[in-house]
Parts: C-alpha cells; sequence; structure tokens
C-alpha cells in the first residue's frame, strides 16, 4: 500500500526534523508533560465540587472527561488544520501540494503531523483509569479492542467536522473566525449531553456530533445502558463524517483559486 | 514524429470579483448585494507546443502567466476551453498527470525546510516512486552538474538563495519529468548561478528531450533559452512565435554612436550624409554623436564608410534594438504585426 508506505516515510521524516532541535524537543515534551498534569489537577479540582449531575455522579463525569481526551489526542495529533486558510490559502502552499501525486488532504495531515499531541492521550487514560476504579468498573477482554475502535470513531467525528470547516475557505476569500468558535462548541460534548436542552443535544448528536467523541462512547464502559445505541453508533457516525468531509474537500479542491504572486 | 507535450484550446479562466462601494452606508449596502464584475484572467488562448521545445512565457505582472502556468499544472480548473497535457487532463487525472511533470516556483520552495536536502530529496524519491537505479542514474548526473553536492546534508534554511534554487531544481527533476515548468526561476540570483542554471537547462533539453516552459521578467534568460516566446497581454496572446522573428522585424533599426579626437560641428557632420536616412543627435556634455539609421546593411557601412573618411574617431559603438525595448514598445502598443 503505497499510503502506508508514505505514511512511514512523512512519520520518519516528521521525527528526524524534530530531533534536528534537541534541546526544543526536551524542553517541549517536559512542557507538554507539565500542562498535561495541570490540566488533570484542573479536572479534579473542578469536578470536585459537582456531586449528581442528571443521574450521573461526580467520577462518572470525570471518566467521561477522560474518555474525551483521548480521541481528541487522536484528532490533534492527526488534523493539524486548524490554520489552513491561512498557512495554505492565503501563502498558497496548496499549490505545491496540488503539485505531487499524493490525495492532497492526505499531503497536508502528513505535513502537519502533531504526535506530541498524543501525550494527552496518556493524561485521559490516567484519569479514566482513577475514575473507574473508584467506580469499581471491571475491565472485560472485548472492551479494550471496543475502546480502540470507539477513540478512532471520535477522532474521525473531530477530523470530518475541522477538515468540513477548512472547505469553507475553498469558497470564501475570507478567513473565517469560524475554528475557536467551533473548539468553543467542541467542550460541550465532553460532558453529558442530557444536562442540555433537547436542541443542543440534537445538535451535538446529529448536526455537529462532538457527544460521539465523549459521552456516547464513554456511557458504554459506565455501563449506561440506556446509552449503548448510541455507542454503537460512534465508529459508524465517524466514518459518515469523514467520508463526507473528504468528498466535500475533493469539491472544494476544484474551487481553488490559488494565491497571486 | 513530434509528440505534443501542451495542447491548449481555447482555454479561458474567469474570476469573480466584487468591487466595494465607498462609505460606511456603501460597506453596509455591500453586506446585501454584492457588486459582481466577472473577470477573465485567462481570456480564450489556444497554443502546442511540441515534445522537446523551450518556450518562453512572458507578460507584464497580472497578465495571465501564472494563471496559465496553474491550469496546465493541474493546480486551477479552467472555467472553459480544453487542456491536454502529456496527454492527459491536468486536473481531472492530476495525481496521475502531476508524476509526468517538474515543477519549480522561484518563489515558493518544493523542500521542507528544517532537513537536510539529501532527506527531501530522498522523501521526494519516495513520492514518485523512483527506484534506487533511477535515481542514481539520473540524480547523480543532475547533482554533479548543479554542483550541489556539498550542499546535501545541509537543511534548506541555512542556503543561500542561489544554493536553494539550484537544489529546487534538482528536487523538480528527481522523476525525470518529460516536462518541466519553470515560473521565475532565476528571481533574484546572482549572474554566476544564473548561468549555470541556464547551463543546466539546455543540457537536459538535449539529453531528455525535456520541455521546458518558462516564465521570468528576465528576458536574458530567455533569449539565452528559448527560440519561441509567447507573449500575454491582459490575459491574451498577442505573439506567439520565434524570437528571433520578432526582433527582427520590430527591432528599430540600429544606432550608431561615434566619439571624435577632434571637435566636430554637428551641422557639419548632418551636411555629410544628407540625403541617407540618418537620424543624428549629440550627447553635449560626453560629445558622443548618436545616428539612428534603419537595419539596412549596406548603410551602416556606408555611413560608417563616409565618416572614417572625414573625421578621427576616438570609438565607435553599434547598438541594436535590445529585446527589452522591443517588447515594451509591443506593450505600449499593445499589439504585435509582424510581417
Amino acid at each position: 500500500m503505497f499510503y502506508v508506505s508514505m505514511f512511514f516515510q512523512y512519520l520518519s521524516q516528521y521525527i528526524k526534523t524534530r530531533l534536528q532541535y534537541r534541546t526544543d524537543l526536551f524542553v517541549e515534551f517536559f512542557s507538554d508533560l507539565l500542562s498535561q498534569a495541570i490540566n488533570l489537577i484542573f479536572i479534579l479540582v473542578v469536578f470536585g465540587h459537582t456531586d449528581l449531575l442528571s443521574g450521573w455522579s461526580r467520577d462518572e463525569i470525570i471518566f467521561i472527561y477522560g474518555f474525551f481526551l483521548v480521541p481528541f489526542a487522536v484528532f490533534s495529533a492527526f488534523f493539524n488544520i486548524w490554520d489552513f486558510n491561512e498557512r495554505y490559502i492565503v501563502k498558497g502552499e496548496l499549490d505545491r501540494i496540488l503539485t505531487r501525486p499524493i490525495h492532497s488532504l492526505f499531503q497536508i495531515i502528513l505535513e502537519r503531523l502533531e504526535l506530541e499531541s498524543l501525550l494527552g492521550g496518556i493524561t485521559g487514560i490516567a484519569v479514566m483509569l482513577y475514575a473507574g476504579s473508584r467506580l469499581g468498573l471491571t475491565i472485560e477482554w472485548y472492551e479494550p479492542i471496543l475502546f480502540i475502535v470507539f477513540v478512532i470513531g471520535g477522532a474521525l467525528v473531530y477530523g470530518g467536522i475541522f477538515i468540513m470547516l477548512a472547505c469553507i475557505s475553498f469558497w470564501a476569500d475570507a478567513r473565517t473566525s469560524l475554528m475557536p468558535m467551533m473548539y468553543n462548541i467542541s467542550n460541550y460534548g465532553r460532558y453529558p449531553v442530557n444536562i442540555y436542552n433537547k436542541l443542543i443535544r440534537f445538535v451535538l448528536t446529529w448536526i455537529l456530533p462532538f457527544a460521539f467523541a465523549g459521552v456516547y462512547p464513554a456511557a458504554f464502559f459506565l455501563e449506561k445502558k440506556e446509552w449503548y445505541w448510541y455507542s454503537f453508533l460512534t465508529p459508524l457516525i465517524g466514518i459518515i463524517f469523514f467520508v463526507l468531509s473528504v468528498m466535500l474537500w475533493n469539491q472544494g479542491v476544484k474551487k481553488y483559486r490559488g494565491a497571486g504572486n | 514524429m513530434t509528440q505534443r507535450a501542451i495542447e491548449v484550446d481555447t482555454l479561458r479562466k474567469e474570476f469573480k470579483s466584487y468591487s466595494s462601494r465607498s462609505g460606511l452606508a456603501g460597506a453596509f449596502r455591500d453586506l446585501f448585494t454584492r457588486n459582481y464584475k466577472v473577470v477573465p484572467a485567462v481570456n480564450d488562448i489556444s497554443f502546442t507546443v511540441n515534445q522537446g521545445e523551450m518556450v518562453g512565457y512572458i507578460g507584464e505582472n497580472g497578465a495571465g502567466k501564472s494563471t496559465t502556468i496553474k491550469m496546465l499544472t493541474g493546480i486551477l480548473t479552467p472555467t472553459s476551453g480544453k487542456i491536454i497535457v502529456n496527454g492527459m487532463n491536468p486536473h481531472k487525472q492530476r495525481e496521475q498527470f502531476v508524476q509526468t511533470i517538474g515543477v519549480v516556483f522561484g518563489q515558493r520552495s518544493q523542500l521542507w525546510w528544517d532537513i537536510a536536502v539529501q532527506e527531501s530529496f530522498r522523501l521526494l524519491k519516495k513520492v514518485y516512486k523512483v527506484t534506487d537505479e533511477q535515481y542514481d542514474d539520473h540524480m547523480n548526473h543532475v547533482i554533479k552538474t548543479l554542483d550541489i553536492e556539498p550542499l546535501l546534508d545541509k537543511p534548506v534554511r541555512k542556503l543561500s538563495l542561489g544554493q536553494r534554487m539550484r537544489c529546487e531544481l534538482a528536487a523538480a527533476l528527481i522523476h525525470n519529468p518529460p516536462l518541466l515548468f519553470l515560473d521565475e526561476p532565476t528571481i533574484g540570483l546572482d549572474v554566476l548561478v544564473k548561468l549555470k542554471i541556464r547551463e543546466f537547462l539546455k543540457e537536459i533539453n538535449e539529453k531528455y528531450n525535456t520541455t521546458i516552459l518558462l516564465t521570468t521578467h528576465n528576458l536574458t534568460d530567455i533569449e539565452a533559452l528559448c527560440d519561441r516566446v509567447i507573449m500575454l497581454d491582459e490575459g491574451s496572446i498577442i505573439y506567439d512565435g520565434a524570437l528571433k522573428h520578432l526582433k527582427e522585424n520590430l527591432g528599430d533599426g540600429k544606432e550608431l554612436q561615434f566619439q571624435f579626437l577632434e571637435k566636430v560641428d554637428l551641422q557639419a557632420v548632418k551636411a555629410l550624409t544628407t540625403g541617407m536616412p540618418v537620424k543624428w543627435a549629440l550627447d553635449e556634455k560626453e560629445h558622443i554623436f548618436t545616428a539612428n539609421v534603419e537595419d539596412h546593411d549596406e548603410l551602416v557601412s556606408m555611413l560608417i564608410a563616409k565618416i572614417v573618411a572625414n573625421y578621427k574617431i576616438k570609438d565607435i559603438k553599434i547598438n541594436e534594438t535590445s529585446t527589452e525595448e522591443i517588447i515594451r514598445n509591443i506593450y505600449e502598443k499593445g499589439a504585435v504585426e509582424v510581417g
């Protein structure tokens, strides 16, 4: 598979680039680690004050948050396209991408790998283990497999939505400030959706399905039977949104106007 | 026998742009209804380029050069018209098509900024699925000719512009494409690097019969490399043909400059050449006499003979109208009439 081999080629290139700046690498690693630790403490402090929210206990909410961190880390590592407009459209870098024989979106993903974001996933797993042990959850043999499937599904949901947002740049000239807003909306997916009103819940499930990167798949591991249906929809929604976003991308590339010299 | 490398038929690219109204009230009106204007950047052009040709594609800024190149390389979709490059439709079969072309954008880098040049080459080699044998066979030669061997282990960000451009050129040739697009390849480079790049382009053109389409503002590049030029103005082709032809037909004759050893009166010189179609001018400060004559061999020799017979001469210069002047004239007139 050409694309798999290209992935490893770019990956090794990425690692080489990182190793070029040794001090930078260490500083970054420690600052990442530190920010993850702060994040962890923050979560525990914030949720220390909540007891019960629409039928969810404090530890369950912490567990959902921990789960959310994992697909979000995968998304951040691979779909680093929040500055797509500026970097590729305004500066015209897409010209270069388009003169190479690899799918343009795939190239951009490869070029913008940021694997250090995966550290956040470790924090997430730590949070889940902590909350899970307090809830007395046991790990069945099939659960790690489902966990991976759900994480990939959640990451694809995120990836799909942000790719679609990036596609706006193909049609609109002006820079859009949608990205930060979307990051804010995505935050809502970290908490149990039944605490919101019906409209927000509908949006987070079907329009901007951020809930599929947080509460829905996490509910499965919390053994909330009434949410199972949604849990198992996660990979499907992920694939649907991702495929849609790639189709939109392919249309968008045709509309690309290029940057003047 | 000759193959068509590029075939373009009534190619058109329109851009929609809107003009904003003035003032705050205008800005509010713009919010609801915008004045769209459709501007053709490339206006129904047609041309063909045969395999192995070196063609200069020239025009002023905004004449549509870059837009054409971007359509030919599959970056932009044409509004209408037909393009076939290397037997393919650049935009429809993009990924397959770009295997057969090399592109150098003078103002944009193909190389990875942070890693050594050879690492970039290695990655591009994988991207273009070039085998080790092909690479060794072809690239060793390229690296040697462009003299970039000592640069290979340096990161791109530490290279000078001239060094980087040579590496860019090598990078564009990793898959040994039969067609090479060069957009301003010598912009900002010193004379030595320019010469080296020109030599190199000539060489690969001869060796591999590579077609080269070159856009540049530097007409000496075109003169040194291209037999044929395509000239663009406001999206339309205003000249397509041999550069030599353009010069012969549009060169406004020759200019002869004389400097004399003794003091000479302009009137006397004029009187000497009465009956000849010569226009004289005198630079008072430098005491240079300039004669503008039509490009007619006999006339030039007759004029020189007459002057030399009558005055002692310190210096003679014969200047041809430069390509740059010819092209400036064309743009001022807005059209080319070649006999």
